[in-house]
């Protein structure tokens, strides 16, 4: 068997153009089943590593994936708001052991700006129960002070002191700038790996005095509040997009669930965060399933190169198969070679694809950190994808059976001396 | 008995006002219980006694005088008077009392599952709720009907309303809600798909 | 006294569907050391009586008999080892393995015999020695040793066949028309150092050829024809 192998190896090197073709073929396809398979396992990882310890996220009646999505990773929109009394009403509830209202709408350069409490900095954790911890300076405490995420901060080069002009929306457009009353650096935090690090976090009082002199998403012409006159106006905001909740017990969570839904005074809704995510993922699924089995079947387009290739190969081998069989191959033998060829170009093949997903991933990992606040971590691969790294190569290793059995008849046929 | 049939009773009657009938994983419609013996458990199992669902509450809360005030084989369905019935039924099992001879058991539990907190994509901290569909379409489980289980060694491939068995040591507590309701916590060292029962 | 190297007897071979004998030989017989020149135009059916000979195939009726074994008694697996441990076999061309050196190519028959790889060993203290100390009786200058060997012209890679042939000392070689693509200035010389080779080895040589005029160099001569009974008229 060692014979052999060797054999395979040398013949296999001999043909390196060729095969080194399909095996790059067989690269490129393990790549793309592999790497869906990975992205998939370490998105949903991410996304649910983003929020933790909160038990309800209150928000106006909807889609309670939408409310999560745009409330904790800032993504998509909310059309309804909830009232500053339903969140005062949270607040006082006995069961609820804190919340912590949030405001979403404006942004700066690309980036979504939060409008919060301070109890956010307290008690918003994510991942394992971790806490939010400031890497320079302090906490926002009056008007018109912003605390940066580290994402911010880093790629936009801000430092303490910066100051920076926050704009309405997503801020394109002419004439959607807050340009008249400018936010100052005062805190940015540490890194989390989650959608925190993207925000720019102000109180709930800077963003009413935002739109003080806005209604209905633009400026209202010939009226215009500087500043410091803001001050003088009753900040307390009107309404919030969401409030994040925190229960004294965890376990009465569906009892207060119950009394959000029912509230009489607002169509409120409370969604479980580990429900919507898990809801997510049953919409996503579908999606995930195609994309697996398309990845599978490039794949077999990969491998079914591979051994054509092979096959086509075998007849002008035909002559160094019969001098194999001179010097003692057993027919089954010149089977075992051309399988083995074919078999270690697949398993080399799915293996090159690997590593090449493990490349992609420390490439992509800080792009999709800076866009989207999602982590990829670059740990070692799961059980599930060395499952499927295991099935390419035994595809492979089953693929190449085929051209090992061809040469076998022909070996058979052809004796010591084929008819060519 | 009596008690069982009256939980019974209860539990029977809350899906039965459910809009849709989702099936989940295993085949579950709204309204569900887990049968409770399910073949022998593995060996790892086999110190954790098997407890059913109302054994929660404890066996000297009698409701039996508010039914038997409620009179309600004289009314239909319908009747709004059977509706605050049922309302005021539902807020003494709320407020049912917890079974003390619980406190640090070592207990085998079906039920399935709310997640909270996932480690990865595994499953560290959930909610574990006695019938299938709680929190989506039904009235939800009292307080002392739902278990906040932390498993030792998160659970992989644990999704919303997957049955499970939970096998660890039960706590009680009381919980800081308005009429100081018990709740429980269960330390899982073990949570196992929930395979049924073969006809 | 020792068997004969080569016994046949009332051989009889047809290839499938065709309805004709391709070799119906009454008896054939090689002693041991002997040199044996066979002569057979093309397609008299020399290949498959060599074929036959290295129990690549089997007759169906008749012995086939070598060194005192019968190969028709055995299974296909058992003549293929059969065939490496005692036969070294030389063809007209394209014999070596494009992907192997010329070191490794003539060491292929001890990678796949054991009792081949045995007595090499006895030889030469390894067995990179033994391919080294037969291509350099075979005239294979060393400096030629490093080259890959489809850059060998068609004499060196006869000869390097022929150094396969013999390595581990095979009982029996056989040459099917191992001059044929020489020019004629090299054949003779090449048969010469074959026989040389075989005789010092103590190993018989059956040389088959079309070419007449090579006879002279191995000890016995006979025709294909006249081995072969006249077919009978159907």
């Amino acid at each position: 068997m060692r014979t052999l192998l060797a054999l395979a190896l040398r013949s296999a090197w001999n043909r390196r153009l060729t095969l080194g073709l399909t095996l790059a073929a067989v690269a490129l396809s393990s790549l793309l089943l592999l790497g869906v398979e990975r992205l998939r396992a370490d998105l949903r990882a991410s996304f649910a590593t983003s929020v933790s310890g909160v038990d309800l996220i209150v928000g106006a009646r909807g889609s309670p994936v939408a409310l999560m999505l745009y409330s904790v990773f800032r993504m998509g929109e909310v059309t309804q708001n909830v009232s500053w009394a339903s969140a005062q009403w949270l607040a006082q509830h006995p069961a609820v052991a804190w919340t912590v209202p949030v405001s979403l709408g404006d942004s700066h350069r690309g980036y979504p700006v939060l409008g919060t409490t301070t109890a956010y900095f307290d008690h918003f954790r994510y991942g394992d129960r971790r806490a939010l911890a400031l890497a320079e300076g302090r906490r926002f405490d009056e008007l018109y002070e912003a605390v940066l995420g580290a994402e911010v901060a880093a790629r936009l080069g801000y430092r303490l002191g910066q100051r920076i002009t926050l704009a309405h929306g997503s801020g394109e457009g002419p004439g959607m700038e807050h340009g008249d009353k400018p936010f100052t650096v005062v805190g940015i935090l540490a890194r989390t790996g989650t959608p925190v690090d993207r925000s720019v976090h102000i109180s709930l009082e800077s963003m009413e005095a935002l739109h003080l002199d806005w209604a209905g998403g633009a400026p209202i012409p010939g009226l215009s509040i500087p500043p410091a006159l803001a001050r003088k106006f009753d900040l307390t905001p009107k309404a919030v997009t969401a409030v994040f909740v925190g229960l004294e017990s965890r376990a009465a969570v569906f009892g207060v669930q119950r009394e959000v839904n029912a509230h009489r005074d607002e169509a409120l809704m409370g969604v479980l965060p580990g429900v919507a995510l898990d809801e997510l993922w049953q919409l996503v699924a579908v999606a995930e399933r195609y994309a697996r089995l398309v990845s599978m079947l490039v794949v077999a387009v990969g491998l079914t190169g591979l051994v054509a290739v092979v096959l086509a190969g075998l007849n002008e081998r035909r002559r160094e198969l019969a001098i194999l069989r001179s010097v003692g191959a057993r027919p089954r033998d010149v089977f075992a070679l051309l399988a083995l060829e074919g078999g270690a170009v697949a398993a080399l093949g799915a293996l090159a694809g690997a590593l090449l997903v493990a490349v992609l991933v420390l490439l992509l990992a800080p792009w999709l950190q800076a866009h989207y606040g999602l982590t990829l971590s670059g740990g070692a691969p799961s059980a599930q994808q060395w499952r499927l790294l295991a099935g390419i190569i035994g595809v492979g290793v089953l693929a190449s059976l085929i051209p090992g059995w061809r040469a076998y008849r022909l070996s058979l046929a052809d004796g010591m001396t084929p008819r060519l | 008995m009596r008690r069982r049939l009256l939980a019974a009773a209860l539990l029977a009657a809350l899906p039965l006002s459910a809009l849709a009938q989702a099936s989940g994983q295993g085949g579950f419609k709204i309204g569900d219980r887990l049968q409770p013996k399910s073949g022998p458990p593995e060996r790892k199992a086999a110190r954790f006694r098997e407890i059913k669902w109302d054994e929660l509450i404890s066996p000297s809360w009698n409701p039996e005088a508010i039914i038997k005030s409620m009179n309600l084989d004289m009314m239909l369905d319908s009747d709004p008077r059977a509706i605050a019935a049922m309302e005021r039924l539902r807020q003494e099992w709320d407020n049912a009392p917890g079974n003390p001879a619980l406190e640090g058991a070592d207990v085998r539990l079906p039920g399935f599952v709310v997640p909270l907190e996932r480690e990865g994509n595994a499953l560290r901290e959930f909610l574990l709720v006695p019938y299938f569909g709680a929190c989506i379409h039904v009235p939800p489980p009292p307080a002392n009907q739902t278990v906040y289980v932390v498993a030792k060694k998160p659970a992989k491939d644990t999704a919303t309303m997957d049955a499970v068995w939970v096998s660890g040591r039960i706590s009680l507590y009381r919980m800081r809600t308005r009429m100081g309701a018990i709740g429980y916590r269960l330390d899982a060292e073990l949570v196992e798909p929930y395979v049924a029962n073969k006809p | 006294m020792t068997e004969p190297a080569v016994r046949i007897c009332d051989l009889r071979f047809a290839w499938p569907g065709q309805a004709a004998a391709c070799l119906d030989i009454a008896e054939f017989t090689v002693a041991r050391g002997e040199s044996v020149f066979v002569h057979g135009e093309s397609g008299s059916g020399k290949s498959t009586l060599l074929a036959l000979l290295g129990g690549v195939l089997v007759p169906q009726a008749g012995s086939v008999n070598v060194l005192g074994t019968e190969l028709t008694r055995l299974s296909a697996g058992s003549r293929d080892r059969f065939r490496v441990d005692h036969t070294g076999f030389i063809f007209q061309q394209f014999n070596l393995i494009p992907y192997l050196s010329m070191q490794d190519n003539v060491l292929l028959p001890c990678r796949f015999s054991e009792r081949r790889r045995q007595r090499a060993l006895q030889r030469s203290a390894t067995l990179a020695d033994e391919a080294r100390r037969l291509l350099a009786e075979l005239d294979l200058d060393p400096s030629l040793w490093r080259r890959p060997v489809t850059q060998l012209s068609v004499g060196q890679q006869q000869r390097v066949a022929a150094a396969r042939a013999l390595i581990g000392e095979p009982e029996l070689v056989i040459a099917d028309e191992p001059t044929s693509a020489l020019d004629a200035a090299r054949q003779a010389a090449f048969l010469d150092l074959l026989a040389r080779e075989c005789a010092q080895a103590g190993a018989t040589l059956i040389f088959v050829s079309h070419d007449s005029r090579l006879a002279s160099h191995c000890s016995r001569a006979v025709a294909l024809a006249d081995l072969q009974r006249a077919a009978a008229p159907a």
